[in-house]
């Protein structure tokens, strides 16, 4: 059995001893820009275990054939687009290319859902003829609380697909959804600091995901479990 | 106050009840995620002490394009071209009480990208673009992990010889784009992690949108009517 630490801050790990930007002869107002960003990323390695139990049950659903199906409106829209090229298209040689997709890309469908249906319709259809109980679901949001982010992980749930939600803020509506299965908070009242950090939560999926996936092993259910 | 941090075990015990090799691999995981969450750390930090200058001065050079009516191009290739659709959306549609400001993704339309592709080839994507929308007071941004991107190359030469601000984003030691002389604003991620490299870059991609901001703010610059306003002005005062 393994002991179990988390670290209070990043400063009992491996980085070195904080030097604000005052030190480094920044001007005030760019240093200060920067330095908003670090204790949003203090507290978001502090949910390192949830990363690594999401990675883990992403990695057994790529295992059994699932596929990663990612969402979310305004900015992360895009984002859900990077994340499904992320896995598709590997950026580093020799990773295995992993079936993904957004829910992003076709405004047409899109837009004619939201014309017909509203916009909290716009993924919840698109998951129920695209996905299957096998797949996995990963919704983005800087506030927690689109209609359209939170109905797709509803919906999800009762296909039976793994659902994940990265939300900023304090979590929203998002974050109080029994419906999702691993949340992870990137927390900023700065929805630009937000998606910096949902940046990185979501390439760190990505490369640990592979960790698993690389030991399949692992993956393999026991039979006396 | 963040509340303390629970083991996994206690907070996901099903992880523990498979294979005795999974508990030692989510450990390694977590400890790789504190890793990688230190590496951006310090990434940034070495980039606000390189690059804080240039970003001011970049972001003031922005803001007196937009005050002359000038709009943003963004571009890229795979993840960079959601990220060039980000940084689109960021000034076009900022929310709040920030500015809106005229902002293009030059990597969104599928049918553009893919006759110029089909007809022309990848190399030009860009740059037919820049040659079709750009004009002396716009502002063209290329972002490349690589910095060796021909289309982008391609496209900040021509941005350039209109006579376009042109900033460029590129990881590593700036690969080719730090040889192009076309490049009036350069920010190099430094680093060799394509991810690290992306997350740094949207920082530096907020940060310039922030001071330019602030820049366009301080500035006496009118800013442009929105509908809504425009809708309240007397139609014989027009």
């Amino acid at each position: 059995m393994m002991t179990q630490k988390e670290p209070a801050s990043l400063a009992a790990g491996t980085m070195t001893a904080a030097h604000p930007a005052a030190q480094a002869r920044v001007s005030p107002q760019v240093g200060g820009v920067f330095d908003r960003r670090e204790q949003p990323l203090h507290d978001f390695a502090l949910q390192a275990a949830a990363v690594a139990a999401a990675c883990y049950e992403i990695a057994v659903r790529f295992h059994e054939g699932g596929k990663l199906v990612v969402f979310g409106t305004g900015g992360p829209s895009a984002d859900a687009q990077h994340v499904a090229v992320e896995f598709v298209h590997p950026v580093i040689v020799g990773k295995r290319a992993l079936p993904a997709i957004s829910l992003t890309s076709d405004i047409a469908t899109v837009t004619g859902i939201a014309a017909r249906n509203g916009m909290a319709a716009i993924f919840s259809h698109q998951l129920r003829y695209l996905a299957t109980s096998a797949d996995i679901a990963l919704g983005i949001d800087t506030d927690g609380n689109s209609s359209s982010v939170l109905s797709g992980l509803l919906t999800a749930r009762e296909l039976g697909m793994l659902t994940i939600a990265l939300v900023g803020g304090d979590g929203g509506a998002i974050a109080a959804c029994p419906a999702v299965g691993h949340l992870l908070i990137t927390r900023s009242a700065d929805p630009r600091i937000v998606r910096e950090l949902q940046v990185t939560a979501y390439h760190m999926l990505w490369e640990l995901v592979h960790v698993f996936l690389e030991q399949p092993g692992a993956l393999e259910p026991e039979a006396d479990a | 106050m963040t509340p303390p941090p629970r083991s996994i075990e206690s907070l996901y015990p099903f992880l523990y009840q498979g294979t005795t090799a999974v508990p030692g691999l989510l450990d390694q995981v977590r400890q790789s995620t504190i890793t990688k969450t230190a590496d951006i750390l310090s990434l940034r930090r070495a980039v606000r002490d390189a690059m804080a200058d240039q970003l001011l001065a970049c972001a003031r050079e922005m803001a007196r394009r937009f005050a002359a009516d000038g709009r943003l191009l963004a571009f890229g290739n795979g993840g960079s071209a959601t990220d060039a659709q980000q940084l689109a959306t960021l000034f076009l549609y900022p929310g709040g009480a920030s500015r809106p400001l005229p902002a293009l993704s030059l990597a969104s339309d599928a049918a553009v990208l893919t006759a110029l592709s089909n007809d022309i080839g990848v190399d030009v994507v860009f740059a037919r673009q820049v040659a079709a929308f750009g004009s002396k007071s716009d502002i063209a941004v290329g972002l490349s992990t690589s910095g060796n991107s021909e289309n982008l190359l391609r496209a900040l030469d021509e941005a350039s010889r209109r006579g376009m601000l042109t900033v460029g984003f590129a990881g590593y030691a700036g690969g080719k784009m730090a040889e192009l002389d076309s490049i009036d604003y350069l920010f190099v991620a430094p680093s060799t992690s394509v991810h690290r490299i992306q997350e740094v870059q949207t920082t530096m991609c907020n940060i310039l949108w922030e001071l330019c901001q602030d820049a366009l703010s301080s500035s006496a610059a009118p800013a442009r009517a929105t509908p809504k306003e425009q809708a309240h002005v007397p139609r014989h005062s027009r």
